[in-house]
C-alpha cells in the first residue's frame, strides 16, 4: 500500500485513507516512517484525534476570576475558554456568528462580552448573543437571530483536576472513558499542593519546532534519548536525577493503556526514600512554608511520602504531557511544523516554591532551555531523516521481548525500553482507524 | 519595559566607551565564542529575555532568566560540543543601534539599544528587539551586569534560540 502516491479511485474517508490503510502503517515492534510526514494521515489525524477524541485545552487556573478568558486554538480552529459570571468555564467558537470575524483577539484578558470588532455584534462571555447593532433592520426575526446565533459551544467539555478537555464530537466516550488510568497521574501531580489544586498560571512558552506533533510528544516518554540528545546537559551542569543502567535503578516504564504511557520514577524514590529528588534534591529546609502547608493538611508521614514520590513524568494521549513540575502541550501545524507549549506547575500560595519553580523550567524548558532546545534540534532532524523512503519503517522493539503485564499496564523495569511508543502507536492506529469512539470500546 | 529618558539630546553623548563595549558583547556572540563571552560578565548578573515587556519574573515565566551561576553553566554546556541545537553552532550577524543612555546610577550605567538578528541554521531566521545592557565600570573595566532582551515576537511562537540571544 502506499499513502503519498495513492491514486486510483475516490477516497472513502474524508482524508482519502480506506479503512484498514492506517492499522498496516503500524505493527507492534515497528510503524511506517510516513506516520511523520504524510498530509493525509496528518489531516485523519486532526478529525479523528484532535475534532473527535478529547483534547486538553486550557487549565481551569488560567482563567480564575469570572470574565477572565483565553484564546487557544484546537484542531487548527479558534476558541476561547472563558469563565461567565455564573463561575462556569466554557470552551466556545472564536468566531463572530455573524460574518465570520474571528471575535476575540488577545491570547488572555478579563472582559464581561465580546464585541465584533466587524459591525458590532456583542456576545456575553457566556456566549449569548447579548447585543446588536441597528436591530431594526432584522425586523421581526430578530428574537430569533438572537437565540439561535450565540457563540458555538464546544460539543463536549469536561474537566479533570483542573485540566479542561474538549470534544468537537456530539458523541463518543467520555472523558473518564478517555482518561483511564491516566487520572492517577493527574491525582499525583495535585497532591503536591497543600490546597489540592495547582496553578497554571505563568503564562505558556510558545516553542515553534520543525518537527511532527507525535515527535514531540513521544519523545517525553522515551528513556532512551536522554544519554544523547542531553548529553552536553550532563557533561556540564549536572549527572542524571537516578542512573541509566537498568540494574542500578528501579525506574520503569509503563504502557497505560488508551494511549497514555510514562517513565515512573516512584519505585526507584522509594527505594531512595528521599525527598525531592526529582526537584534538584531540594532540601526541605529551603522550603518552610511549602512543607508546614503540605504536614498541616497531608500530616508528617503523609507529606513526607508526597515529597519522596513527587510528581509524575506522565504522557496523557494525545497532546499533555505532565513533565514533573512542568506541563507541556502540542498544538499541531501540519506534518512538520509544531508549537510545543510549556507551563510551570505553581503551587497556590506558596511563592518561594514557585519562584524556584519558575527558574527550572526556565532551564529546562522551552527554546533556549537546557532540555527542550536539542529535543527541539534533534525533532527537526528527525523530519529531515524521514524524508528518505527507505527504510519504510521506525524500529520500536527495544524491550519488546521484556515487557510485562500488570495491573498498571505494560511495563518493563528498562527505562530504555520502548514500551510507551508501542503503547502510543497501538492506540493512535485504533483511534485512527475509527475503533474507539463508542463507549467500552478496547485499544 | 518602562525606559525614561529625561533628556533626548542626551542620545548622542552614549560614552563611546560603552557602545564599543556593546559591539564587542555582540560579536563575540555572534561568533560563538563563549568562554570570552562569560568573561564579560560582571559576578552579579541577569540574562533575561522575558514573554513580555512588563513581565514579573516572580510570577511568569521567562524564555530566559539566568543568574550568574546559570550563566556559567549555558556556556559550558555550549562549550561541550554536543549542545546539538548549536552543534554546528547558528551562523549569527547582529546590528545593534539606537543607543540611549536610560538609567545612570554611580558605577553602573544602562544602555537601551534596538537590533536584528540573522541566524542561519536549516534556513534564514530574523530576530530583532531592543536590548537593555546593564554596564558596570569596575577596577578590571568594564563588567555586564544585566542584559535584557525584549524580543519583538516575545509572545511567540518563537523558534528554537539556543545561542546566545
Amino acid at each position: 500500500m502506499t499513502v503519498t502516491d495513492q491514486a486510483g479511485p475516490p477516497a472513502e474517508t474524508a482524508a482519502g485513507l480506506r479503512p484498514g490503510d492506517v492499522r498496516a502503517l503500524v505493527q507492534p515492534d515497528r510503524v511506517r516512517g510516513l506516520v511523520y510526514t504524510d498530509p493525509q494521515v496528518y489531516d485523519l489525524e486532526m478529525r479523528r484525534i484532535f475534532r473527535e477524541g478529547w483534547v486538553f485545552v486550557a487549565h481551569e487556573s488560567e482563567v480564575p476570576e469570572p470574565g477572565d478568558y483565553v484564546t487557544k486554538r484546537i484542531a487548527g480552529e479558534p476558541y476561547i475558554a472563558a469563565r461567565g459570571k455564573d463561575g462556569e468555564v466554557r470552551v466556545m467558537a472564536n468566531r463572530c456568528t455573524h460574518r465570520g470575524n474571528r471575535l476575540c483577539n488577545a491570547d488572555k484578558g478579563n472582559s464581561s462580552s465580546f464585541r465584533c470588532p466587524y459591525h458590532g455584534w456583542t456576545f456575553s462571555n457566556d456566549g449569548s448573543l447579548s447585543g446588536v447593532p441597528m436591530r431594526d433592520g432584522y425586523a421581526e426575526r430578530f428574537g430569533e437571530i438572537r437565540a439561535n446565533l450565540g457563540l458555538v459551544q464546544a460539543p463536549r467539555q469536561e474537566s479533570y483536576g483542573g485540566f479542561v478537555f474538549a470534544s468537537l464530537e456530539p458523541e463518543g466516550i467520555t472523558l473518564a472513558e478517555h482518561l483511564g488510568s491516566a487520572r492517577g497521574a493527574i491525582d499525583r501531580l495535585v497532591a503536591l499542593s497543600p490546597t489540592g489544586s495547582v496553578q497554571l498560571s505563568a503564562g505558556w512558552m510558545k516553542h515553534r519546532m520543525y518537527c511532527n506533533w507525535k515527535m514531540v510528544m513521544e519523545n517525553n516518554v522515551d528513556g532512551y534519548h536522554a544519554l544523547f540528545t542531553h548529553q552536553s546537559v550532563y557533561d556540564a551542569v549536572r549527572p542524571a536525577k537516578v542512573s541509566h543502567v537498568p540494574s542500578k535503578t528501579e525506574t520503569m516504564v509503563r504502557d497505560m493503556g488508551d494511549g497514555h504511557s510514562e517513565i515512573d520514577y516512584a519505585t526507584e524514590y522509594r527505594r531512595l526514600d528521599e525527598e525531592f529528588v526529582w526537584y534538584g534534591r531540594l532540601k526541605r529546609e529551603k522550603v518552610p512554608d511549602y512543607i508546614a502547608a503540605l504536614e498541616e493538611t497531608r500530616g508528617v508521614e503523609g507529606a513526607h511520602d508526597t515529597l519522596v514520590i513527587g510528581p509524575p513524568h506522565t504522557l496523557i494521549f494525545p497532546n499533555l504531557f505532565i513533565a514533573e513540575m512542568n506541563v507541556m502541550t502540542v498544538e499541531p501545524l501540519g506534518p512538520g511544523e509544531t508549537i510545543a507549549y510549556t507551563t510551570p506547575v505553581l503551587i497556590p500560595g506558596q511563592r518561594e516554591l514557585n519562584s524556584r519553580t519558575l527558574r527550572r523550567t526556565e532551564g529546562a524548558m522551552g527554546p533556549a532551555g537546557f532540555l527542550i532546545a536539542d529535543d527541539g534540534e534533534i525533532g527537526a532532524r528527525n523530519q529531515l531523516g524521514l524524508a528518505a523512503r527507505e527504510p519504510e519503517w521506525v524500529t520500536l522493539s527495544r524491550g519488546l521481548e521484556t515487557d510485562v503485564t500488570d495491573a498498571t499496564g505494560r511495563i518493563n523495569k528498562d527505562k530504555s525500553a520502548e514500551t510507551p511508543q508501542r503503547g502510543w502507536w497501538k492506540h493512535w492506529a485504533a483511534v485512527l482507524e475509527g475503533e474507539t469512539a463508542r463507549s467500552g470500546a478496547q485499544s | 519595559m518602562t525606559e525614561t529618558l529625561s533628556d533626548p539630546s542626551a542620545a548622542a553623548l552614549v560614552d563611546p566607551a560603552l557602545v564599543a563595549f556593546i559591539y564587542h558583547e555582540a560579536r563575540l556572540a555572534d561568533e560563538a565564542r563563549y568562554s570570552e563571552w562569560e568573561a564579560l560578565w560582571d559576578d552579579r548578573a541577569t540574562y533575561w529575555v522575558p514573554m513580555a515587556p512588563d513581565a514579573d519574573p516572580e510570577t511568569a515565566v521567562s524564555y530566559i532568566n539566568d543568574n550568574r551561576a546559570r550563566i556559567r553553566s549555558r556556556v559550558a554546556q555550549l562549550n561541550t560540543g554536543v549542545r546539538h541545537s548549536q552543534t554546528p553552532p547558528s551562523v549569527l550577524r547582529r546590528t545593534v543601534s539606537n543607543f540611549e543612555v536610560t538609567d545612570a546610577d554611580g558605577d553602573t550605567v544602562t544602555v537601551a539599544s534596538n537590533f536584528v538578528l540573522v541566524e542561519y541554521r536549516f534556513a534564514i531566521t530574523l530576530w530583532a528587539g531592543r536590548y537593555l545592557h546593564t554596564i558596570r565600570r569596575t577596577e578590571d573595566g568594564l563588567r555586564l551586569a544585566g542584559k535584557t532582551v525584549h524580543l519583538v515576537n516575545a509572545g511567540g511562537p518563537i523558534p528554537t534560540m539556543a545561542f546566545l540571544i
